[in-house]
C-alpha cells in the first residue's frame, strides 16, 4: 500500500514537471515558492491590480514563484512574525511600526542586499527613506507612497458659491460652515467637512503639515506636544470646529455614513462638500462614481504660515523580509523587483494611484497623467511635506495622540495646557517603557 | 409530606370569591408584564431579520421594514466571504475539542467524586480555582509555549488543552457522580467489574444526562468562543472559525449593515436549531450547573 | 434532575486505613488504589501541570523581563510594575471600566433573572413558550448579538432611536458615546440573562410548597413570602450567580472588542490601525482584559502583559475569596433535605 502511495506521489511529481514546458532546466524544477502579505483589500480593485502585476513578474522569470495573500494589517504581521508564522515578504500599509519592526529586528535589515545589488538609497524620495529606517536599520523599502489632500465636490462648491478650495484655516471654516447643510431639526444632512479624528483617513497626524507641528524636542527624543505652537492651533482649531457643529449631532451624522472602503463612501455619495483623504481615492471614484464633479487641492494652512501651501502628509506602503524564514535571498529578488523596477511601480500607481516611490519612476513616461491625481505628486515632491516619527513604541506612539485627541474633541474644551503636559509625559514613557528612543522627522 | 397537604388542601378547596378576583388579576398583571418583557426579548432577533432583507441603500436609511426583500443577502453572504471555510473550521473545533473533553474530564470525575484518597480534596480545590480565575491570567506564557512549538496560527492551541480535562466538566460530572446511588457500583463490583470497567460502562450510562449536558456545554463554548481563536489564528484566515470571520466581516468585505445582519443570522441558526432539537436536555444541563454541591 | 446535596455520602471507602494496609494483600490492594487514581486523575495531572501551573509560574517570572518574544527574556526588575502602577495612563481607565461593569451588570443579571422566574412561576399558561423566548438570547453566540446590538443602536438609522425619533426623542449615541457605550454593553448582557434565569426557575420550582402555605397560613403578603420564604431557599443559587456573573466579568472581552471595534470602524478605518478603535469611544470600552489583550498580543509587550496578568491574578482571587467569606452570612444553610 505505502509502495502504492510512494508510486503515484512521484508520477503526479513527474506530470507537473512536465506540464512546467518546454524550457525543462534543471533551474525550473527548483522554482521557489514565496508568499507575500498585503494589506490591500479583497474587497477593492487594489488587491486584484496588485495580483495581476505580481502574476506579471511570475510569468517574466522561473526561478520564483509569488502569491500574494490580501487582507494583512499590521496586528497580523506582528503576531505572525512573533509566533513564527510569518511569510516569505510582508507589507503593511504604513510605516507607524518601522520603530518596533527594525528595533526588533522583526524585519532583516535590507542595507548589506542594497549594497551588494549596488542600489543607491538616494533612489528613493527623503520622506520615505526616512520612514523606511530606524536605529540605523533599513528593514524596508517603500512599495508606493501615499500623500493626503484635500477633496471637493465642485457642484456643492457652485451652489454655494465658493470659486476655489480653501488656502489658509480661515478660509477652510468660513467655507465649511457655507457647505454645512441642516435639516429643520438641525440633523446635519450634507457636511462641509468632518473634522471628528477617527473619522475615515481624518488622524492627528494628517493635518500635521497644515499646522507645522513638531512631534519632538530638537536633538532629543522627548515629547514636544506640550510646547509646541502648531499643535496647540491644531487642536484649538479643531475643537472649536466641532463645537460649531455641536459634538453630538456630528457623532450622529457620521454614524448613519457608509463605510470608508465601500461604495457607499460619504464623499462619493456627495454627504460631505470636502474630505480628507489619500490620493488613492482618485482610482476609487473613477472605479465607483465616475461622474462625481469633484476637484483635488493640497490641504490648507496655518494662516501665519502660507508658505506651506502644497505640503501635505506622507506615509505609504512598506515592504520587507521578516526574520528567520529560509528563501531570503529570493524574497530580496521580488522585493527589488517590486520597490525599484520603474515599470512595475508606473503600471500599479496606474492602476491603484498610489505615488511611485523612485526618482526613476516618477519620471517614467509610462504614468498617464490626471490631473486629480498630478496634485498628489505635487504634494509629495514638496520640501515641506513631511510624515510621523519614527519610535520604538511603534504605532502605539501615535495612537496615544489619536487617543487623546478623541477626548480633547468630546470634552469641554478646558485646560489644554495641562492635559497636553501629562499626554507628554505618558508619551515620553511610553517610549521609555517600549525599551528605546526614536527619531525625528528630518 | 401528606400529613401536611390534607389540611391545607381542605382550606384551598374555595377560597372567598374576592380572593378569587384578587388571584386573577395578579394573573393578568403577570402575564402582561410577561409579554410585554417577551417581546423586548424578541425585538432584537425581529430587527436583525428584517434589517438582513434589505437593500443596500436602504440599510443606511431609517426605514425600518425591508421593501422590496432580498432574500438573495443570504446568498450573497457566502460568496462575499468564505463562510463554508469557517464554518467547517468550527466544526473541527467544537467536534475534536469536545471528544476530547467527554473522554478526559469522565475519569478525573469519578475519582474526584466516587474515590476516597489522600489529596482528594486539595485537588477538588484547584479544580474549582481553576474554574474560577480568567483565562488571560496564563495566556502569555501559554502563547509563547504554543509559539515555539510552531502550533500558532493552527487550532490545535485551542482544541489541545481540551483533552486533558476542562475544570468546568469536571466540577459539573462530579456533581452528578455524586448523586449514583452505591447499590449499582456495588452490583457491577460483585459482577468482578473493576473500576476502569466500572467508569466505561456503569457510570457512562447513568451518567448520560450529564455527559450530554457536558457535550452540550463544550458544543456551545466552542462555537461561540472568540478570544482564543483570534489570539491563536487572528492571522491565518484559512483557520478562522465563525465567530472571527463574523467580526471581521465588516472591515474585510467592505460591506453593509444588511449583509452583516444576514451573516449574523446565519452564525446564530445552528444553536437555534440545535436549542429546539435538544430543549430538554439543555434546560436540564443549565439547571445541572446551578445545583451547588 | 434532583440531586442529592454532596458529601462524601457516595464515596467509596477505600481500604486505607493503616491498620489493614499493614497486611501484605492489602498494601498491594492499596497500592493498586493508588495506581488507578493516578490514572484517572492523569489527564488532569497533565493538563493542570502543562496548561495551568507552568504558566502560572511562567507569568510571575515574565512579569519581570522586557520580552517581545523575538530575542529572550531581559530582566528588568520591577520596571514593568512601576509602569502599570505609575505611568500607564491607560490602566486605571480599564480597571474602572471593569469595576463599573461588574458593579452595574451582577446586579441587574441577578434582578432580571429572578424577576422573570419569579412570574414564569407564577404564571399559569404558555411558560414553555415564554421560557424559550427568554433563553434564546443566552444562546445567540456573544459576537453575532453584539454585532446585532451595535446596528440596532445605532445613533443615526437604528431601529431604537428611529423609534424613539417617532415618539419625539432624540435618542441617545448608544456605542459612541462614552457615557452610554457601557450601558449599551450592560444591556446586551443582561438580554443573554438566559442561563442565570433557568436556574433560578428550577430553584424557585424547587422551593417546598408547605413553607408558602404555612406562611400564608401566618398572614404573610406576597412581599413578605417573597422575602422569608423564597430568597432564603435560593439564597445559595444567588450566589452561584453571583460569583459566576463576576467572574464573568473580571474576564469580559469578547464583546468589548467587537462592539468597539464595529462602532469605530464604522466611521474609521484609519490607516487600518485596529488597536486605536480598542475601548472606542474614548477609552470608555476599554475593560482590563481588552487592555491586557492590546500590551500583549498587538503590541507584544510579553513581559508587561504578564505583569498585568499576575495583577489580574491576585484581584479576581481576592474578589472571589470576599464574596465566599460573606456569603456565609447571608446565604442561608439549608439543613440536610
Amino acid at each position: 500500500m505505502k509502495r502504492v502511495a510512494t508510486v503515484s506521489v512521484l508520477l503526479v511529481a513527474s506530470l507537473a514537471l512536465a506540464a512546467c514546458g518546454g524550457s525543462s532546466k534543471s533551474s525550473s524544477s527548483k522554482r521557489v515558492n514565496l508568499t507575500l502579505w498585503a494589506g490591500w483589500s479583497a474587497g477593492t480593485h487594489e488587491l486584484k491590480a496588485f495580483k495581476s502585476l505580481v502574476d506579471e513578474y511570475n510569468a517574466k522569470q522561473k526561478k520564483i514563484h509569488v502569491k500574494v495573500v490580501g487582507d494583512i494589517n499590521d496586528t497580523k504581521i506582528v503576531a505572525a512574525i512573533r509566533s513564527g508564522t510569518a511569510p516569505d515578504i510582508v507589507s503593511s500599509f504604513n510605516s507607524y511600526n518601522v520603530g518596533n519592526y527594525c528595533g526588533t529586528g522583526a524585519w532583516i535589515d535590507l542595507s548589506p542586499y542594497l549594497k551588494k545589488d549596488h542600489i543607491d538609497v538616494n533612489e528613493f524620495p527623503p520622506a520615505t527613506r526616512y520612514y523606511t529606517q530606524y536605529g540605523g536599520k533599513r528593514c524596508a523599502l517603500p512599495l508606493l507612497a501615499d500623500t493626503y489632500g484635500l477633496y471637493y465636490n465642485k457642484t456643492l462648491f457652485a451652489n454655494a458659491g465658493i470659486k476655489r478650495p480653501p488656502k489658509t484655516i480661515s478660509e477652510l471654516t468660513a467655507d465649511v460652515k457655507k457647505l454645512t447643510q441642516r435639516s429643520s431639526d438641525g440633523t446635519i444632512q450634507v457636511a462641509g467637512l468632518d473634522p471628528l479624528i477617527g473619522f475615515y483617513e481624518n488622524v492627528p497626524e494628517r493635518w500635521s503639515t497644515s499646522f507645522n507641528v513638531k512631534w519632538l524636542k530638537p536633538g532629543g527624543t522627548s515629547s514636544d506636544i506640550a510646547d509646541d505652537p502648531g499643535w496647540r492651533k491644531l487642536f484649538e482649531w479643531q475643537k472649536s470646529l466641532v463645537d460649531w457643529y455641536g459634538y453630538g449631532k456630528l457623532v450622529r451624522f457620521q454614524s448613519g455614513l457608509g463605510d470608508e472602503f465601500s461604495a457607499s463612501q460619504a464623499f462619493e455619495k456627495g454627504k460631505l462638500a470636502m474630505n480628507l483623504d489619500g490620493e488613492w481615492r482618485v482610482a476609487f471614484i473613477a472605479d465607483e462614481v465616475p461622474h462625481l464633479n469633484y476637484g483635488t487641492a493640497p490641504m490648507p494652512v496655518d494662516d501665519a504660515h502660507p508658505e506651506l501651501y502644497g505640503s501635505g502628509y506622507i506615509n505609504g506602503t512598506i515592504i520587507g523580509i521578516p526574520k528567520g524564514k529560509k528563501h531570503n535571498d529570493e524574497a530580496w529578488q521580488v522585493v527589488k523587483y517590486l520597490t525599484t523596477d520603474p515599470h512595475f511601480l508606473a503600471q500599479f500607481s496606474n492602476k491603484i494611484r498610489n505615488v511611485p516611490t523612485t526618482k526613476a519612476a516618477l519620471r517614467s513616461s509610462e504614468i498617464q497623467p490626471d490631473p486629480h491625481f498630478s496634485t498628489f505628486l505635487k504634494i509629495f515632491s514638496n520640501p515641506h511635506s513631511t510624515t510621523s516619527p519614527i519610535m520604538a513604541s511603534g504605532v502605539a506612539y501615535t495612537n496615544f495622540v489619536q487617543s487623546f485627541f478623541t477626548k480633547w474633541q468630546g470634552s469641554n474644551g478646558q485646560g489644554l495646557e495641562g492635559k497636553l503636559r501629562s499626554l507628554a509625559k505618558e508619551l515620553d514613557a511610553q517610549v521609555k517603557q517600549a525599551g528605546g528612543g526614536g527619531s525625528a522627522v528630518p | 409530606m401528606s400529613a401536611v397537604t390534607a389540611p391545607v388542601a381542605l382550606v384551598r378547596r374555595r377560597p372567598p370569591a374576592s380572593v378569587r378576583r384578587k388571584r386573577f388579576l395578579l394573573a393578568v398583571a403577570n402575564h402582561s408584564l410577561l409579554i410585554a418583557a417577551a417581546v423586548a426579548f424578541l425585538a432584537p432577533f425581529i430587527f436583525i431579520l428584517l434589517t438582513s432583507l434589505m437593500t443596500n441603500n436602504q440599510a443606511l436609511s431609517t426605514s425600518l421594514w425591508p421593501h422590496p426583500i432580498r432574500w438573495s443577502n443570504f446568498y450573497d453572504v457566502f460568496t462575499k466571504a468564505p463562510f463554508w471555510r469557517w464554518a467547517l473550521n468550527t466544526l473541527q473545533y467544537s467536534v475534536l475539542a469536545t471528544i476530547g473533553l467527554v473522554l478526559s474530564s469522565v475519569p478525573v470525575a469519578y475519582a474526584l467524586a466516587r474515590l476516597r484518597w489522600r489529596g482528594r480534596q486539595v485537588s477538588f480545590l484547584i479544580v474549582l480555582i481553576a474554574l474560577m480565575l480568567p483565562p488571560q491570567v496564563t495566556v502569555v506564557p501559554l502563547y509563547v509555549m504554543w509559539a515555539k512549538l510552531h502550533l500558532v496560527g493552527t487550532l490545535w492551541p485551542v482544541i489541545l488543552p481540551n483533552w486533558f480535562g476542562d475544570a468546568f466538566s469536571i466540577f459539573l460530572l462530579r456533581q452528578f457522580f455524586l448523586t449514583i446511588p452505591e447499590e449499582y457500583l456495588d452490583a457491577a463490583r460483585v459482577d468482578g467489574c473493576g473500576e476502569l470497567r466500572i467508569v466505561a460502562t456503569v457510570v457512562t450510562r447513568l451518567a448520560k444526562p450529564a455527559i450530554a449536558a457536558v457535550a452540550l456545554f463544550s458544543f456551545l463554548y466552542t462555537f461561540n468562543d472568540f478570544f482564543l481563536p483570534l489570539l491563536y489564528t487572528g492571522e491565518n484566515p484559512h483557520h478562522w472559525v465563525l465567530s472571527l470571520g463574523l467580526s471581521e466581516f465588516r472591515s474585510l468585505h467592505q460591506v453593509q449593515w444588511n449583509l452583516t445582519m444576514a451573516a449574523t443570522l446565519l452564525v446564530m441558526a445552528p444553536v437555534i436549531v440545535l436549542f429546539f432539537l435538544a430543549q430538554r436536555a439543555f434546560v436540564e444541563g443549565v439547571t445541572l450547573t446551578g445545583v451547588k454541591g | 434532575m434532583r440531586l442529592r446535596p454532596a458529601a462524601d455520602a457516595g464515596a467509596v471507602s477505600v481500604p486505607a486505613s493503616p491498620a489493614l494496609a499493614r497486611r501484605p494483600g492489602k498494601r498491594r490492594a492499596a497500592w493498586r488504589r493508588r495506581r488507578l487514581v493516578l490514572l484517572l486523575m492523569s489527564p488532569w495531572i497533565v493538563g493542570f501541570t502543562v496548561f495551568f501551573g507552568y504558566p502560572l509560574v511562567m507569568s510571575v517570572y515574565l512579569s519581570f523581563t522586557h520580552y517581545d518574544l523575538l530575542s529572550s527574556p531581559r530582566w528588568i526588575g520591577t520596571a514593568n510594575y512601576r509602569y502599570l502602577f505609575h505611568d500607564d495612563p491607560q490602566v486605571w481607565t480599564a480597571v474602572k471600566n471593569t469595576l463599573w461593569y461588574i458593579a452595574v451588570a451582577v446586579p441587574l443579571q441577578v434582578l432580571f433573572a429572578f424577576g422573570i422566574a419569579l412570574m414564569l412561576a407564577r404564571a399559569r399558561r404558555g411558560v414553555g413558550i415564554f421560557r424559550t423566548i427568554f433563553y434564546l438570547p443566552a444562546l445567540a453566540p456573544p459576537v453575532a448579538a453584539t454585532l446585532g446590538f451595535v446596528y440596532i443602536l445605532n445613533p443615526a438609522t437604528g431601529p431604537v432611536n428611529v423609534l424613539l425619533g417617532h415618539l419625539g426623542v432624540q435618542g441617545p449615541l448608544w456605542f459612541h458615546d462614552p457615557h452610554w457605550s457601557k450601558p449599551a454593553l450592560v444591556a446586551l448582557t443582561v438580554w443573554g440573562v438566559g442561563n442565570t434565569m433557568v436556574i433560578f426557575l428550577a430553584a424557585v420550582l424547587d422551593v417546598p410548597r408547605h413553607l408558602y402555605e404555612s406562611a400564608e397560613l401566618d398572614g404573610a403578603g406576597v412581599f413578605s413570602r417573597l422575602r422569608w420564604v423564597t430568597l432564603p431557599s435560593i439564597s445559595p443559587v444567588i450566589l452561584f450567580a453571583v460569583v459566576f456573573n463576576v467572574i464573568q466579568g473580571l474576564q469580559y472581552f469578547t464583546q468589548a472588542y467587537v462592539a468597539a471595534g464595529v462602532a469605530a470602524g464604522q466611521a474609521s478605518q484609519a490607516a487600518d490601525v485596529t488597536a486605536v478603535n480598542l475601548g472606542y469611544p474614548q477609552d470608555s470600552t476599554l475593560f482590563y482584559p481588552v487592555l491586557l489583550y492590546q500590551h500583549g498580543f498587538t503590541d507584544f509587550q510579553m513581559g508587561y502583559a504578564s505583569a498585568m496578568s499576575v495583577l489580574l491574578l491576585v484581584v479576581s482571587f481576592a474578589i472571589t475569596l470576599v464574596i465566599v467569606l460573606n456569603s456565609r452570612r447571608w446565604v442561608y444553610q439549608a439543613a440536610p433535605r
